[in-house]
């Protein structure tokens, strides 16, 4: 692939809030934008495309949104397309900006994906309008059952993904849930949601947006601050249910991972990764992740878990944004966490930053653990070792 | 702008109906089986898929998950989906194909206008917190831009009435469209006829309204290597763009289409039409046709919506993609060696994309 | 629509405008979705069986997802209502407008005995809520033939039992082991 390289040459995002009252839906989004505009040294002028991604319409009740956000983000006279992909969209949002520039068809292109949460009821939202709706810890905790099942992990391992994340968060001023004084003893007693996950193992529900400048080669020569090339990208979807499926590890996150890897000659991801952002909404999809996208083998998911490997001063970190279970603005937190492993490539990830990261993983996935959309960034184009 | 051609070589519709039985996704398995059988491939050998479709149109969250059943997602498939009619699921399409990785790309669009109201549905549609509380409706909105048409003294609502009947004269002939009366011809006395109907939205009548409809479409996009292996008359996409307008109908001159205009020129349509044949336009109201005839600069001598167009059946969501399947069918049959296709996404032609198509040169 | 608080001369305090917002959707069941209406009043579960895969869904769509072919009235057989809990988990209601659940209750997926494709959703009465479990053996619970209707049954969405089946109870026998049902968990 990569026709020509792209680079990340902005990011931005706003102050993840549980209700950003202070602005409305067009602040919102403009507030992240500005921040990556600034980023990237650029001007409105300078973006040749926006691409716009949000979870479902019914959120915030506003039926195609970008139509009426595309003024406040510079879309006149220009290209805008609004993409949806359940809860991978901010990563596809991305994925696709990219590729605008990847195929020669656009010098700049600004990606923003958002939610506000609290113009709505996601609840709501979800189940339609209908009674009885379980949410997306519903639908998932089965699986999370069956990996416990098939995997023998001990049930702390899920308050130790929701301590480690919450921590990591104290040290990211964007941040929403900020829980100085969280603990195993606190998330083990808090209340039991979606059997086996307990509020603490869950996400924040969260007003956000964020914004990202993917450039050519030209204009991250010309930005100010270093950029981080997308060296590969790759998206995957399969069937939400059908006869023989594993929602525990779906094949189309391990084919994801395989297209990624293979793309960018990776072959020993657990090594030649640095840090990786990974969509974790409960806590027990850290461990199922790691080995949904063959990081750690069968049953090692966990075992990195408990050995500390995924800290931020780990050998493997993980989230160390604090990820989707500090932040939830459910559109944005897809692109949040290839933004945030962008940062990580530039070093300027800030306090959270993880020392030598030169290659670095963003990942998404929507849906029922259906979706997915993953990236692989590094701090030069030969990063990859 | 990128070097490849990039071909059309399958296409499949649903006939659109105003109201179905079916579900959205065994409308797009409809399509999509269709499309893949035309252009002779296995699914599997599709690298890309993208679709598109609207919640709030099909009354629920994430639409477009059903949907994807109809594309043959196991195994795991590279696949994405706007929130937009499918001819922006053809333009990301596109765009993939592009890197030179994969050989084919299938794209559809779907929607079910019939479980809802248009009118009550359309205002949430605008800007939630200055538009949508006035609770206009499309064709109120359609209406205040035809008003301005005649204003600016280019048109008169005779125009708009022989936009009607040529389009129904057209659909009438189409085994996909609805069948419409007033369809017999294009005398002044189908004119007359709907002339004497009263106003929906004065100066509009129900003729010069797009009647909304259920229905699916789908293509299958193929490099150029590929499309001359598959068949000996391919249809290549010479350039596609599409531009975005503000929002707020007041800040815009209702009786133009400048971003249609841009994206004609980013698309290399050329002046003065660009020498098309056929020219298929997703105009809601005939006003709009008459604009958008305008802005691409089509003669007297383009043939406009010979499927008789969105005027006579809408299947929104679909309906901008089955214009760029109708332009592609009529460069295949050799109607015309040239052809410009046209979509829109929001209301009064606030987003618009043009797309041309050729035969081998 | 309604004011709720605030004015907008109040710098620290933001207008919050309640609009309420009501559409309504008139849906038309597919043919399908009909004949499995039906069957469930008449007291019987239809599945379609896959001309290609063979595969038995419960709840047919019309098309075998995974072939992508059609699957017409021919394609349908009946189904046991009888079967095994594949997974599950236990939903603490969240309080939204429309929902009517305020206790703790199960959304087991059942898988019935000659069916390829489990029923997500369902809910397991006859035994403490606590003591449901994957490989439980179940039956189901059927609403007296007078009180059977077109309950639950959309066009988004398939499967529903609603309208004939109130949930499912522990048969009494013992559990089926994991072997068996192991490929279709959750
Ligand atoms: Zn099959």
């Amino acid at each position: 692939m990569s026709a020509r390289p792209v680079a990340v040459i902005g990011v931005g995002q706003t102050h993840h809030k549980k209700a950003r009252a202070d602005v409305s839906m067009i602040g919102l989004v403009r507030e992240a934008a500005e921040r990556a505009l600034a980023d990237a040294g650029c001007d409105w002028a300078d973006i040749d495309a926006v691409v716009l991604g949000k979870a479902p319409d019914a959120f915030e009740g506003v039926m195609q949104p970008e139509l009426f956000l595309a003024d406040a983000l510079g879309g006149a006279g220009k290209p805008m397309l609004r993409v949806h992909t359940a809860g991978s969209v901010g990563g596809s949002t991305f994925i696709y900006g990219s590729h605008l520039v990847n195929a020669g068809i656009h010098e700049r292109v600004l990606t923003v994906a958002w939610e506000k949460q609290s113009e709505g009821n996601a609840q709501w939202g979800l189940a339609g309008g209908r009674s009885g709706g379980i949410g997306a810890g519903g639908a998932f905790a089965p699986f999370i059952r069956k990996y416990i099942r098939d995997t023998d992990a001990p049930e702390y391992i899920g308050w130790m993904v929701a301590v480690k994340d919450r921590q990591n968060a104290l040290k990211n001023p964007y941040a929403h849930l900020k829980i100085a004084d969280i603990s195993i003893e606190k998330v083990k007693e808090s209340e039991m949601l979606w059997d086996p996950l307990r509020f603490l193992e869950s996400c924040p529900s969260s007003d956000g947006a964020c914004a990202m400048v993917v450039g050519s080669e030209a204009a991250a020569a010309a930005a100010p601050n270093p950029p981080a090339w997308v060296l590969g990208t790759a998206v995957r979807t399969e069937l939400s249910t059908f006869p023989g499926r594993d929602a525990t590890r779906p094949q189309a996150g391990v084919d994801c991972a395989h297209a990624l890897y293979d793309s960018v000659g990776i072959t020993n991801p657990r090594e030649q990764i640095d840090v990786a952002e990974l969509y974790v909404p409960f806590s027990w999809y850290e461990p199922m992740w790691l080995e949904g996208h063959d990081i750690a083998g069968p049953g090692e998911g966990w075992r990195m878990v408990d050995d500390g490997a995924t800290e931020i001063e780990g050998s493997f970190p993980v989230n160390p944004s604090g990820g989707v279970l500090s932040s939830n603005p459910i559109g944005a937190s897809g692109m949040l966490r290839m933004a945030e492993a962008a940062l990580q490539v530039r070093g300027l990830a800030g306090e959270h930053q993880v020392e030598g990261a030169h290659v670095s993983l963003g990942q998404a996935y929507g849906g029922n653990a259906q979706y997915f959309s993953m990236a692989i960034f590094g701090s030069t184009q030969d990063a990859v070792r | 702008m990128p070097a490849d051609d990039i071909a059309i070589v399958g296409w499949g519709q649903t006939p659109s109906v105003a109201s179905t039985d079916l579900t959205e996704p065994q409308l797009c398995l409809a399509a999509v089986n269709d499309a893949l059988a035309m252009a002779n491939i296995d699914r599997h050998a599709i690298g890309f898929t993208c679709s598109g479709s609207c919640d709030y149109l099909s009354g629920g969250p994430f639409v477009f998950i059903s949907n994807l059943e109809a594309a043959g997602a196991w195994p795991p498939i590279s696949e994405s989906h706007v929130e937009m009619d499918g001819a922006w699921a053809l333009y990301e399409a596109w765009v993939r194909i592009q890197h030179g990785d994969i050989d084919f790309a299938l794209v559809y669009g779907s929607g079910k206008s019939s479980p809802s109201d248009p009118a009550l549905l359309f205002p949430q549609q605008l800007d939630p917190y200055y538009l949508e509380p006035l609770g206009l409706d499309p064709a109120s909105l359609m209406g205040m831009q035809a008003r301005a048409l005649l204003d600016s003294g280019t048109a008169t609502e005779r125009d708009f009435a022989a936009v009607a009947a040529r389009s129904r004269r057209a659909g009438a002939a189409n085994p996909k469209a609805q069948t419409l009366p007033n369809g017999a011809g294009e005398s002044d006395l189908d004119i007359d006829a709907l002339l004497a109907a009263p106003y929906v939205r004065a100066p509009l009548r129900a003729h010069d309204l797009a009647p909304a409809a259920d229905g699916a479409a789908a293509v299958v996009l193929a490099t150029p290597a590929k499309a001359r292996e598959l068949t000996d008359h391919p249809v290549f996409i010479r350039g596609i763009d599409h531009r975005l307008e503000p929002h707020q109908p007041g800040v815009r001159d209702l009786a133009d289409s400048p971003s249609t205009r841009l994206a004609a020129q980013k698309a290399g349509l050329g002046a003065n039409g660009g020498g098309v044949g056929v020219a298929e336009l997703y105009a809601t109201s005939s006003a709009q046709e008459l604009i958008l005839r305008a802005a691409l600069g089509l003669g007297p001598d383009v043939s406009v919506n010979p499927s008789g167009g969105a005027l006579c059946s809408d299947p929104v969501m679909a309906t901008g993609l089955v214009r760029i399947i109708e332009a592609a069918q009529r460069v295949a049959d050799g109607t015309t060696r040239r052809a410009v296709a046209h979509a829109v996404n929001g209301q009064v032609l606030q987003h618009n994309l043009v797309c041309v198509l050729e035969g081998e040169r | 629509m309604t004011t709720e608080k605030g004015s907008a001369s109040a710098a620290d305090e933001p207008m919050v405008v309640d609009d309420f917002v009501a559409l309504t959707y008139h849906d038309r069941l597919p043919p399908e979705t009909v004949r499995f209406a039906d069957g469930l009043i008449a007291g019987r579960i239809i599945g379609q069986r896959c001309p290609q895969c063979r595969r038995v869904y419960v709840g047919g769509k019309g098309f075998c997802a995974m072939c992508v072919v059609v699957m017409g009235p021919e394609s349908e057989i009946d189904v046991a209502d009888v079967g095994v809990v594949t997974g599950y988990t236990i939903i603490t209601p969240v309080r939204y407008y429309g929902q009517t659940k305020t206790e703790p209750f199960v959304y087991a997926s059942v898988l019935l005995d000659g069916a390829s494709s489990v029923l997500g959703g369902q809910e397991i009465t006859g035994i403490a809520i606590d003591a449901v479990r994957e490989g439980l053996r179940v039956r189901a619970v059927w609403k007296p033939p007078e009180a059977r209707n077109y309950e639950g049954h959309s066009t988004r969405g398939w499967g529903s039992l609603a309208g004939g089946i109130v949930g499912f109870e522990w048969t009494g026998e013992p559990d089926v082991p994991r072997e068996q049902y192991k490929e279709f968990a959750v």
